[in-house]
């Protein structure tokens, strides 16, 4: 997987100017070395959508509020999770250890890894989608106030920690920590 | 395992997942459920596998361990009813049959990935085994695993609450490895260790793709091979997950599987009874191949959570010695301050420097070592991939070590002494260990080779009555200062021979002990190395961040044909090469000159440009050519730090500049206060106690918090993350800091965060704490009784130089 160092600047709040040679050097060597460590995975499902929630096997996940106002229009809904994998938490809690500058680094790179490697699963639904179908945007738990407790139901409809080995912790975050789940919307023309 | 017939392959069943799906399961619903709403359709299950041909099945329990099952039910009784329904099946079926318990993952990931303790994946699985160990299951499968460290708490589980087989599988990524990064070196070596009945994989792909990594355990273990593939590779067809591979083609390919080792068989995923009656009839009449690896016995491995070692009488490994107290004054504070991040950097410089295994000792007296040792395992475990070796001769603080140790540890150490062998041996042998043999027992240390040879050879029978081979030992013939003993280097060399010839046993040596005593230790403790490397050394514990030993190391492979076309030695050069040279400073003198001018001085500018190994190697040049430590601290360290500091507050340096010039604004200053007389320059200042409250594993605003008070010249207690208040309070009563700096990243847990400080503030005697991350907000922090909100890294530096009176 490589690593798009525009964005990782865009990350470190460069705000666009162009990092200096030395801080360039480091982006570019972690770089190399996150790109070893990650191991990604992916999953996604297709679910009708009823207007307020997506259910199965009962289980539903419950879109009320501005997630259903996000996916107003569509009929169908895909649940999807990527992630970086347990390598690049392993890899980040190494250079954390050592030093501060490279462990923000590191949390950059992982930031823009996660968000092409999410891209790339849009893309990856988008190439399954029936003729005249179109995908809203990703919506994620802890947007607006689609609650984060939504997490449990998302990840159960996906087997998560057995299709992509992302689990929760008992606060709800995802485990490993750079990982994205999300709901994406289906309509019509 | 008895239950494996002797001389036959044993056939498992199919998948249950998928055909309790088939007959009407949806997706999410709970499987376990069925034992008590659908017994019919789980019965009819396992009936079609033993129609099938199955000698054994599986009961429908994958997931019905108290971490992840969350049905309308109890537990017990949804373990008891899917035992029953296949001991019920096993019964109509006729014959002999078995019922395996079924075990599948908790769901949660262990730390440190995750926030799930060891303990409580264990007491999961502990329940679940006594549900069906009380059921009538014959034998524990586990299977699934996607992590070593809980493939470790499951196998523990079973082995500690029932009498019957333990058999366990591991799903693998396509690439052979677990999803924390096992391979199958790893998990050969973990279930070997822990003596389980039979290893193997499941699920994950198709026959097919399993068939090289059935190669690889075959080469591995002595163990049975156990193999459950799926229908091919999982396809999603109109957003459902389908399995291909048809009953004659998963048949077929399953034969080379058979061909390759394995000789208990059965499906995951997608499989029915269909592949199974296939599978049987491809195999009627075969016989598992005779496993011929005469080594396979033989091997010593030892393996972190994800990288195995294995230590051959052919070759060498380093073993760092550096997390060890034993006159190391730093190490020793930073253990009894509970300084844990020193620790760490000491475990990754070792990493970084070629070490294979690390030695872990946390001797201090007065420590509570048991808890420490803990403590220091899992988080050294938490930075390094490499095997441990867990040293100390406490034997509680060795096993609560060993138990929550991830993967298959080194032991150090049992000697001759009764008492010693009598409980290490059985704590080596129950947690699967390769042990250091001391040659030493109740007589002393003998003088003479042979005399050590001899204890080592009781040693080493003794371990036979508790199931240990030769190859679980590493044998120490203990090096004495040369200095004390003229004969001391010949009589180590001489039995290092002895043992390798006369036990058959690999050797471990502590190796600079050779030069106590004498000037110019580093020459003699390199020469030494190489002479034992030449004796057949195969692991010497040795500092590899001493430049003589890694190159005496790399030296002896590259001229003893160990080292392909010389490749390491050449990768390695470089920094071989420099060391050599770092004799001499290389830097111009000019810097001292230079030095009143702070914006022109070579260290000054390499401060402000964040380059870490320039600035230390400027401050060594400057103090080579005369400078007085404390001007190039005030004169160019503090200054450079500072216009960098006030670039950032004014938007013109960003954070990673920030941090980049305090790392080498410290790594400057560890250099110019090694010159410095004890009393003069700067004493650390604080200190200041940090943590990421409970139930937050996010760290990375408090480690950048960390390191630029560090560089700022702070002592900063850093208690890491997922900290519960207590451990908070406890540090403040013990440390008085001037300031507590508590950081989360999650609105879930601000409610800690807010505990955190409402009991430092009713405990404490006025102590302050500041809170930031990325929910916060000033409004907020006020509202949850924090006494300030800094809202960078670089606020809270200016904070604590306030309130230390800066």
């Amino acid at each position: 997987m490589t690593v798009d160092l525009k964005e990782v600047g865009r990350y470190l709040l460069l705000h666009g100017r162009e990092p200096d040679q030395a801080l360039a050097e480091k982006m570019a060597r972690l770089g190399e070395r996150a790109s070893d460590a990650v191991r990604p995975a992916r999953v996604w499902r297709r679910f009708p959508f009823d207007g307020v929630s997506v259910s199965s096997g009962g289980l539903r996940l419950d879109l009320s509020g501005t997630a259903a106002d996000h996916l107003a229009g569509c009929r169908a809904a895909y649940l999807a999770c990527g992630t970086l994998g347990a390598g690049f938490d392993a890899f980040h809690r190494r250079v954390s250890a050592v030093s501060g500058a490279d462990a923000l680094v590191v949390q950059a790179i992982g930031a823009a890894m996660i968000e092409s490697w999410m891209d790339g699963v849009e893309d990856a639904i988008r190439a399954e989608l029936e003729q005249g179908e179109a995908l809203v945007p990703r919506y994620s738990p802890g947007y607006g106030d689609f609650p984060l407790e939504a997490q449990k139901t998302l990840l159960a409809l996906l087997d998560a920690p057995r299709s992509v080995g992302v689990s929760l912790t008992s606060s709800l975050m995802m485990v490993p920590s750079k990982s994205v789940s999300a709901v994406i919307g289906v309509k019509k023309g | 395992m008895d239950i494996i017939p002797s001389g036959g392959i044993m056939f498992l069943d199919g998948a249950m997942g998928t055909e309790l799906q088939a007959r009407g399961l949806a997706p999410g619903e709970c499987p376990e459920m069925w034992n008590l709403t659908h017994p019919a359709d789980v019965r009819a299950v396992h009936e079609a596998y033993f129609a099938a041909g199955a000698d054994a099945v599986y009961s429908n329990t994958f997931g019905a361990n108290a971490a992840k099952f969350h049905g309308d039910a109890p537990l017990a009784e949804i373990v008891a009813a899917g035992v029953g329904l296949a001991r019920e099946a096993a019964k109509a079926a006729g014959g002999v049959r078995r019922v395996a318990l079924d075990i599948g993952p908790t769901g949660r990931l262990l730390k440190p990935a995750g926030d799930f303790s060891f303990d409580a994946a264990y007491d999961a699985f502990a329940g679940q085994v006594q549900a069906g160990a009380a059921a009538g299951a014959d034998f524990v499968a586990i299977e699934t695993m996607g992590d070593l460290y809980e493939l470790k708490a499951a196998v523990l589980a079973a082995k500690e609450n029932c009498a019957l087989p333990v058999v366990a599988t591991v799903a693998l990524g396509e690439d052979g490895t677990l999803l924390t990064g096992a391979d199958v070196d790893c998990v050969a070596a973990l279930l070997e260790g822990l003596r389980a009945d039979a290893a193997g994989f499941n699920c994950g792909f198709g026959p097919d793709l399993m068939l090289p990594f059935v190669r690889r355990m075959s080469g591995r273990t002595a163990l049975p091979i156990v193999v459950k593939p799926n229908a091919g590779l999982p396809r999603l067809v109109d957003g459902k997950t389908v399995f291909t591979v048809g009953p004659e083609e998963f048949a077929r390919d399953a034969v080379a599987l058979v061909e390759a080792g394995a000789s208990v068989v059965g499906g995951c995923c997608g499989t029915t009874p269909a592949h199974i009656a296939a599978l049987r009839s491809a195999l009627r009449g075969k016989a598992p191949v005779a496993r011929a690896e005469p080594d396979v016995a033989s091997r010593c491995v030892v393996t972190s959570g994800s990288r195995a070692v294995e230590i051959t009488l052919g070759d060498t490994v380093m073993i760092g010695e550096r997390i060890n107290p034993t006159g190391k004054k730093k190490l020793k504070a930073a253990l009894s301050e509970g300084d844990t991040a020193y620790v760490l950097r000491e475990a990754v410089a070792q990493t970084e420097a070629g070490a294979h295994i690390l030695d872990v000792n946390v001797g201090v007296p007065g420590l509570d070592e048991p808890a420490v040792l803990d403590e220091i395992v899992q988080a050294v475990q938490s930075v390094t991939d490499l095997p441990l070796q867990i040293d100390t001769s406490d034997p509680v603080a060795l096993e609560r070590a060993l138990r929550h140790y991830n993967g298959r540890p080194l032991v150090n150490s049992v000697n001759g002494k009764e008492e010693s062998m009598s409980t290490v041996l059985p704590l080596a042998a129950k947690y699967g260990g390769v042990v250091v043999a001391l040659a030493l027992d109740e007589g002393g240390i003998p003088p003479t080779a042979e005399g050590r040879v001899a204890v080592a050879r009781k040693i080493v029978a003794r371990g036979a009555e508790y199931g240990l081979a030769p190859s679980d030992f590493l044998v120490d013939v203990l090096c004495l200062a040369v200095s004390a003993e003229a004969s001391s280097g010949a009589v180590i060399l001489e039995a290092l021979r002895r043992v390798r010839e006369e036990l058959g046993c690999r050797t471990c040596l502590g190796v600079s002990n050779i030069s106590f005593g004498l000037p110019a230790r580093p020459s003699l403790n390199a020469a030494f190395y190489t002479l034992a490397l030449g004796a057949g050394l195969s692991a010497g514990i040795v500092n590899p961040l001493a430049a003589d030993m890694t190159a005496a190391y790399r030296a002896y492979r590259a001229l003893t044909g160990r080292d392909a076309q010389c490749g390491e030695w050449i990768a390695n050069a470089p920094a071989i090469a420099a060391a050599s040279a770092a004799v001499l400073p290389a830097a111009p003198a000019k810097a001292s000159v230079d030095a009143t001018e702070a914006s022109g001085s070579p260290l000054f500018a390499a401060i402000r440009r964040g380059l870490r190994d320039d600035a230390a190697a400027a401050a060594k040049a400057a103090l080579a050519s005369g400078a007085d430590p404390l001007s190039l601290v005030n004169e160019d360290i503090v200054p450079a730090l500072e216009t960098v500091g006030k670039g950032f507050e004014e938007k013109k340096v960003f954070l990673p500049q920030l941090l980049m010039a305090a790392e080498a604004a410290g790594a400057a200053f560890a250099v110019v206060k090694s010159a410095m007389p004890a009393q003069s320059g700067r004493s650390a200042r604080g200190p200041v106690v940090m943590a990421t409250v409970k139930g937050d594993i996010h760290d990375i605003g408090k480690n950048i918090c960390r390191a630029l008070l560090e560089n700022y010249g702070f002592r900063v207690i850093d208690l890491g993350r997922d900290v519960p208040p207590e451990k908070v309070l406890e540090a403040v009563l013990r440390d008085t800091p001037k300031l507590v700096g508590l950081s989360a990243l999650m609105t879930t847990t601000v409610g800690a965060m807010e505990e955190t400080i409402r009991l430092v503030h009713a405990k404490s005697a006025g102590v302050p704490v500041a809170v930031g991350g990325a929910v916060l907000t000033e409004d907020y922090a006020v509202k949850i009784g924090a006494d300030y909100y800094t809202k960078d890294a670089m606020g809270l530096v200016r904070l604590a130089e306030r309130l230390c009176g800066d």
